[in-house]
């Protein structure tokens, strides 16, 4: 197994039409010619992840982390540059896990199966495997709209492992998913990157990034502000969403009034 | 060898896709119309009342029965329900499908086609109207009810044909559903649906055959009512209007799948 995403210049855009809704370019010729305005979801990113490496996402919401992730998934394309990624992609990328609410976690674990690239017939044989793996019980049968935001998290994943990845994409996820589960994720994160895989997780929880990762991106603006080692990347994120307080009796804004 | 290489890769992904049809098919068919036995009953309700109500506006408000009025308005309500229900899940299609289509990549353009083979499935369960009708008045099937199968083709094509417009309406002008749908159900009345074509004056049936839904009543009519075989313009019209449309459409529906998980997360 030998898995790698190299990205070139990657730029995702948005458009918007005078209401600033999310418009196609079809449309925005059409209808927004004139009035409508656009903005960069990602721009001018350029990044290699090669075999064996975890790299997480860090930064403010909006930053660009999901916009990547889905790029990398191939959810979206790219509007500008290039995306090469190598290798079998499982994906948990939004807060309902892929899944589907009015079916039962049979159903979605057949749909999502044939979607993560098993036959009709492979993914109904894998079933009681997702079924076994997900934990869910009598839940399994049920439709994913009674479930909580953990077992649908557990659902998705556990259906997504079933499809062996190479490259695994955890979008806050698993921040969703109990202590039990979360040690399952990363142990198979770990048995994914042994074996010459990547994993690419989004999530503000950085304790739990850093089990995963040994390398950190942080986004901002859509932007690749700084790549490295994990630590020094979340050091030097919090250093600006979080400025250290100013010192007691210090009068804001003293210094250069004199 | 690498020919055979070429060829096997090729059988792969048409089976992938068959596999993705089918399955998008089924989560599509349990997503809208549930589970258990119910559901065949609810599809062959439908047409059921849809008839009923149209035959008593033309027997007793209208007063225009003609031949067999019942079986006659069968063979225009029962292939529009298809039409309708294709119009009406295509609208939906992507937005319904919002949480696969934000986390994975797969061809987009199997799901109008996966919701034409739902409502195909449910307009099989309402063929039993058909034969209800013939055997309430008494019509006998002739050798014409062989041209069947191919008139239920041109319906299902016909389907396809407008379920990637609606799909593409439904995303790009959300507020403008029930607009879509009320101008659809209004292209029933603008064919015979109520009255076969030959009860309408001369002079409107030219412009009525403009509509492609006039070919497919009719030829319902001829195979099933009059025991002919159908016009050759009953089932050459629609089919050609089915595909000149999906020609026009098809190349602009792949080219806006790349724009779906944007326009569905907005």
């Amino acid at each position: 197994m030998s898995a790698r995403i190299v990205a070139e210049g990657v730029g995702i855009e948005f458009l918007f039409d005078r209401q600033r809704r999310l418009v196609s370019p079809t449309l925005a010729r059409v209808r927004a010619r004139r009035t409508g305005s656009s903005s960069w979801g990602l721009r001018g990113i350029d990044l290699e992840i090669g075999p064996g490496e975890a790299v997480a996402l860090v930064g403010r919401s909006g930053g660009g982390k999901t916009t990547l992730l889905r790029t990398i998934a191939g959810v979206f394309v790219p509007d500008a540059g290039t995306i090469r990624v190598e290798g079998r992609i499982g994906s948990l990328l939004s807060v309902g896990a892929g899944v589907m609410s009015a079916l039962t976690g049979r159903e979605n674990a057949e749909l999502l199966g044939v979607l993560a690239g098993l036959s009709l017939r492979d993914a109904r044989r894998a079933t009681p495997s997702v079924e076994a793996a997900s934990g869910l019980g009598d839940s399994f049968e049920r439709p994913v709209s009674s479930y909580s935001q953990g077992m649908r998290a557990r659902l998705g994943f556990a259906t997504a492992d079933e499809a062996n990845p190479t490259i695994l994409l955890l979008d806050e996820v698993h921040e969703a998913l109990d202590h039990e589960y979360r040690a399952l994720v990363q142990e198979r994160a770990r048995a994914i990157l042994g074996a010459g895989g990547i994993v690419v997780a989004a999530g503000h929880d950085h304790p739990l990034l850093e089990q995963l990762s040994s390398r950190a991106l942080w986004l901002d603006q859509g932007r690749i502000v700084s790549d490295g080692p994990f630590a020094a990347v979340r050091a030097a994120y919090l250093a600006e969403a979080h400025p250290p307080e100013p010192a007691e009796g210090a009068q804001p804004g003293a210094a250069g009034t004199g | 060898m690498l020919e055979a290489d070429e060829a096997a890769r090729a059988t792969r992904h048409q089976a992938r896709r068959i596999d993705l049809l089918v399955a998008l098919s089924i989560s599509d068919l349990r997503a809208r119309y549930g589970r258990g036995s119910w559901t065949s009953l609810k599809w062959l309700l439908d047409p059921f009342f849809a008839t009923g109500v149209y035959l008593i506006l033309v027997t007793f408000v209208i007063d225009r029965p003609g031949e067999a009025p019942g079986l006659s308005i069968a063979c225009a309500t029962v292939p529009f329900q298809l039409v309708i229900a294709s119009v009406v899940n295509g609208l939906g299609s992507v937005q319904l499908r919002h949480s696969i289509v934000l986390n994975t990549r797969f061809d987009r353009t199997l799901i109008p086609l996966a919701g034409v083979i739902t409502e195909t499935i449910a307009f099989g369960s309402a063929l039993l109207l058909l034969a209800v009708m013939m055997a309430v008045y008494g019509v006998a099937p002739t050798i014409a009810i062989l041209w069947l199968p191919v008139v239920i083709g041109v319906t299902v094509l016909f389907s396809v044909s407008i379920a990637y417009p609606a799909s593409l309406i439904g995303l790009w002008y959300a507020d403008l559903r029930t607009f879509v749908i009320s101008a659809f159900r209004t292209l029933f009345f603008v064919a015979p649906g109520l009255v076969a074509l030959a009860q309408v004056p001369e002079g409107a049936r030219q412009w009525l055959k403009l509509n492609p839904l006039t070919g497919i009543f009719e030829s319902y009519r001829s195979v099933l009512l009059y025991g002919e075989s159908p016009a050759p313009w009953q089932l050459l019209y629609p089919s050609l209007f089915s595909l000149v449309l999906l020609a026009l459409v098809i190349p602009l529906y792949r080219r806006e799948q790349r724009q779906f998980a944007k326009l569905v997360e907005g």
